[in-house]
């Protein structure tokens, strides 16, 4: 039974993946360009996971892994994919492996000062350690240094031969991301890294190796990282260190706070929409100022009442929902009316409109603090998605599960 | 740019000095933005990333009152004297720093108090994500703009020389020999210019008059550069004296407060123990909002005296650097300790301006972080901050 179980899910994730790439044969490059990009944030964000929710090491300096992946793939690729006589196919994966064990040993090099270092202080020593980096190949003359590097193969050349777009590797890296975390969360070899999360010197006292658990967790996190880095240099065919700022690092780990620290099933569905909404900016119109005004005392207001809401009424919980429903629709309702009526005043009324793509940081960052003030653990806190919660909703019966819950 | 640093030589023992000076004066202001991180940290054990922000919605305030008395583009300046406009523009910059931290607090921080201190710091990022990308919408930022040098009064504009060593007697002596023979051969070929019809089609008396002018120029030129390298100067940007020495000022006031005055003794109480502070009728939560009042101020300050006498340009990412150097310095000299900020800061601006001298300028940014990592790992409590250290 769980062998059959176990092949149909990677029956199933093989088809996902591949009428994915299907599909996005049908679309519009830059639509094609969102599936692909959305894949990479996936795996990153379910990496970064590993390391900051389920082991509870604060890592900020996730876009550094990824950039030793992309150079290191992009490097090797440039210099001797000529020379290998490989298959387009093979060498991807070949670049894939490399590109993850020269991230891995980044991230070894990052955990170890993990050992002795807790909380904050180890999220400014990896984000330290991923602008170091960053500086580092920026300076570097033979691998493009500040004017980036260009990469060959890219994806067409690479997949030529199989008669897909490549689209499928990318998820299916994401998807064995996805497998490699939630597995190891089923499996004896998961708990560690959930105590050590916990409690480090409780979990210690319980016979838990909590080195090697902290940097297996840099290690694993970081070789997915490495290897999306090397999907990324390849789709790309083009390498610049701006492309591995700390504000990638913190898109990332926002994706990773929304979705819930410690829940994958969070930060797959984080990373998606998060990647996703401030793209679909761009397509909008611009947006006018009083609007923008409108909404800025629209979100304050529904933050204060939903925090008033959530600290002080003790009414049942359903009440509790229904009355925070209501509160968040009011707020967008006068939100929207103030932008209406703002428009009166000369200075709002007559100021440029601004393009609502700039708008994407900033959403990011309101995104983390209203969190922060609001749900702390995350949208999906330390829940995961699971067919029995399915049938729940469904109004069947919970089937009880073998597995070790977490 | 009008006070830059003194010009930029290589690093040898003779130049060392004037290394040593300018990172003694950029790692003065360091130490202010370092002190506001050590006092946040102190209190509240919450490492303040949107402090680099406030430094840098300082500098905007100050240029905007740089703007408002009169000193925009295409204005001519008010009718009084500049040394008052700076003062103005360093009080409205300082005031509207303590506002903004005050607001920060109140809004980000506070309600964040009881959560895992981990939330604090994703919400400090946020505040500095929210400054940076939101002060694009609304702060002028493209193209930067800088504050206008005419904010300078006169007598900052030359800088302060001090010589260690004259300059050689005898090298000195053969570059004024050599004069007379340059000014003299030049003289010869602009007077032969003249009769010459094209530049670049001359005379054989012409291209012999311009060899000898050029060969008597050279040997000039390079026996007045070796008298002049002979001597040891060390040049000094008034602006960044006044700089430093508003500095110390600042941080005197600093230290008066928080060891003379009950607000201090206040916040003494609170980063030593929070909960027994309150237990002995300390106001926390008052007490935290003056903490924030006075760092978020020197921020302030150091924001708009940067941003005046340095004259970068502007954009809305101006405090990220300073911001992280700041950081780094606070750790460096044991992060919640006050005297070890002002050390930290002073040893981060050496060090930096060493790395600049040494030829590696391009990596001027990655020094404060290796120093950060190198601190963290072999001394983590940092150059004053052991247990035994009083801490703010």
């Amino acid at each position: 039974m769980f062998w059959i179980s176990r092949l149909g899910s990677i029956l199933g994730a093989l088809l996902f993946c591949f009428l994915l790439d299907k599909v996005t044969g049908g679309l519009s490059d830059f639509s094609s360009r969102l599936v692909v990009l959305a894949g990479l944030y996936v795996t990153l964000s379910v990496s970064l996971n590993l390391i900051n929710g389920i082991t509870g090491q604060f890592s900020m300096g996730h876009a550094a892994f990824y950039q030793v992946g992309a150079y290191t793939a992009g490097y090797l690729s440039v210099t001797y994919f000529s020379k290998a006589h490989l298959p387009g196919f093979l060498w991807i994966v070949l670049m894939m492996i490399v590109a993850a064990i020269g991230a891995a040993l980044a991230g070894l090099i990052v955990g170890l000062p993990s050992l002795r270092l807790k909380g904050d202080y180890l999220a400014i020593v990896t984000l330290g350690f991923g602008e170091i980096i960053r500086i580092v190949v920026q300076n570097q003359p033979s691998i493009g240094g500040a004017y980036g590097m260009n990469v060959q193969p890219k994806f067409p050349q690479l997949f030529a031969s199989t008669g897909t777009h490549g689209v499928w590797l990318v998820w299916l890296l994401a998807i064995l991301c996805i497998a490699v975390c939630r597995n190891l969360l089923k499996n004896v070899h998961g708990l560690p890294f959930l105590a050590v999360r916990e409690d480090e010197i409780a979990s210690s006292a319980m016979g838990v190796n909590v080195t090697g658990v902290k940097v297996t967790a840099f290690l694993i996190g970081s070789a997915f990282a490495g290897a999306a880095g090397a999907l990324l240099a390849h789709y790309e065919g083009f390498l610049s260190p701006t492309m591995f700022t700390m504000e990638l690092s913190f898109i990332v780990l926002t994706m990773v706070v929304l979705g819930g620290t410690g829940s994958i099933t969070g930060s797959t569905l984080a990373a998606i929409v998060l990647f996703y909404l401030p793209e679909k900016l761009r397509d909008l119109p611009p947006v006018p100022v009083s609007f923008l005004v409108g909404a800025v005392i629209g979100a304050v207001g529904i933050v204060v009442f939903l925090k008033k809401t959530i600290d002080n009424y003790h009414g049942s919980s359903s009440q509790k929902t229904v009355r925070m429903i209501l509160g968040t629709a009011t707020g967008i309702v006068v939100a929207a009316a103030l932008g209406f009526v703002l428009k009166v005043i000369p200075t709002i009324g007559h100021a440029a409109p601004v393009e609502a793509a700039k708008l994407r940081m900033v959403i990011f960052a309101v995104t983390l603090i209203f969190l922060m003030l609001l749900r702390p653990q995350g949208v999906f806190a330390h829940h995961e998605f699971s067919w029995s919660w399915v049938k729940k909703l469904l109004g069947k019966k919970d089937v009880p599960t073998t597995a070790v819950s977490t | 740019m009008l006070l830059t640093h003194a010009p930029v030589a290589e690093l040898t023992f003779s130049s060392l000095p004037q290394f040593f000076v300018n990172g003694v004066l950029n790692g003065a202001i360091y130490a202010l933005i370092a002190l506001g991180y050590t006092m946040v940290y102190g209190v509240l054990r919450l490492i303040n990333f949107a402090h680099g922000e406030v430094y840098m919605l300082g500098a905007y305030a100050a240029l905007l009152t740089s703007y408002a008395l009169g000193y925009g583009p295409g204005q001519s300046g008010p009718g009084f004297p500049s040394i008052l406009t700076l003062a103005i523009m360093l009080l409205v910059s300082m005031s509207f720093c303590a506002l903004l931290g005050v607001l920060i607090e109140r809004f980000a921080y506070r309600p964040m108090r009881s959560q895992p201190r981990i939330a604090s710091l994703i919400t400090a990022i946020g505040v500095s994500l929210l400054f940076q990308f939101g002060g694009q919408l609304v702060l002028p930022v493209s193209p930067p703009p800088s504050i206008s040098e005419r904010v300078n009064p006169d007598f900052l504009r030359t800088p302060v020389e001090i010589t260690l060593k004259a300059p050689d007697r005898q090298m000195v002596a053969t570059a004024t020999s050599l004069k007379p023979a340059y000014e003299a051969a030049k003289q010869a070929w602009e007077e032969q210019k003249k009769h010459e019809a094209n530049e670049f089609d001359l005379s054989p008396e012409g291209k012999t008059l311009r060899t000898s002018f050029q060969d008597a120029e050279r040997a000039y030129q390079d026996a007045a550069r070796k008298a002049d390298a002979s001597a040891n100067k060390i040049l000094i940007p008034k602006g960044k004296l006044v700089m430093f020495s508003t500095s110390i000022f600042l941080m005197i006031i600093l230290w008066w407060l928080v060891t003379r005055t009950s607000a201090g003794r206040a916040m003494r109480a609170v980063s030593h123990d929070f909960n027994a502070a309150s237990l002995m009728g300390i106001s926390v939560d008052k007490t935290i909002t003056f903490t924030f009042i006075i760092g978020s101020a020197l921020a302030g300050a150091a924001a708009m005296m940067l941003a005046t006498f340095q004259g970068t340009p502007l954009t809305t990412f101006y405090g990220v650097q300073p911001g992280v150097k700041a950081f780094v310095a606070a750790v460096l000299g044991g992060i919640g300790n006050i005297p070890g900020a002002v050390i930290g800061g002073l040893l981060m601006g050496v060090a930096e301006d060493l790395v600049i001298g040494m030829g590696y300028s391009q990596y001027k940014d990655a020094i404060a972080l290796v120093i950060l990592i190198g601190v963290l790992l072999l001394r983590p409590g940092g150059i004053l901050g052991s247990s035994k250290v009083e801490k703010v």
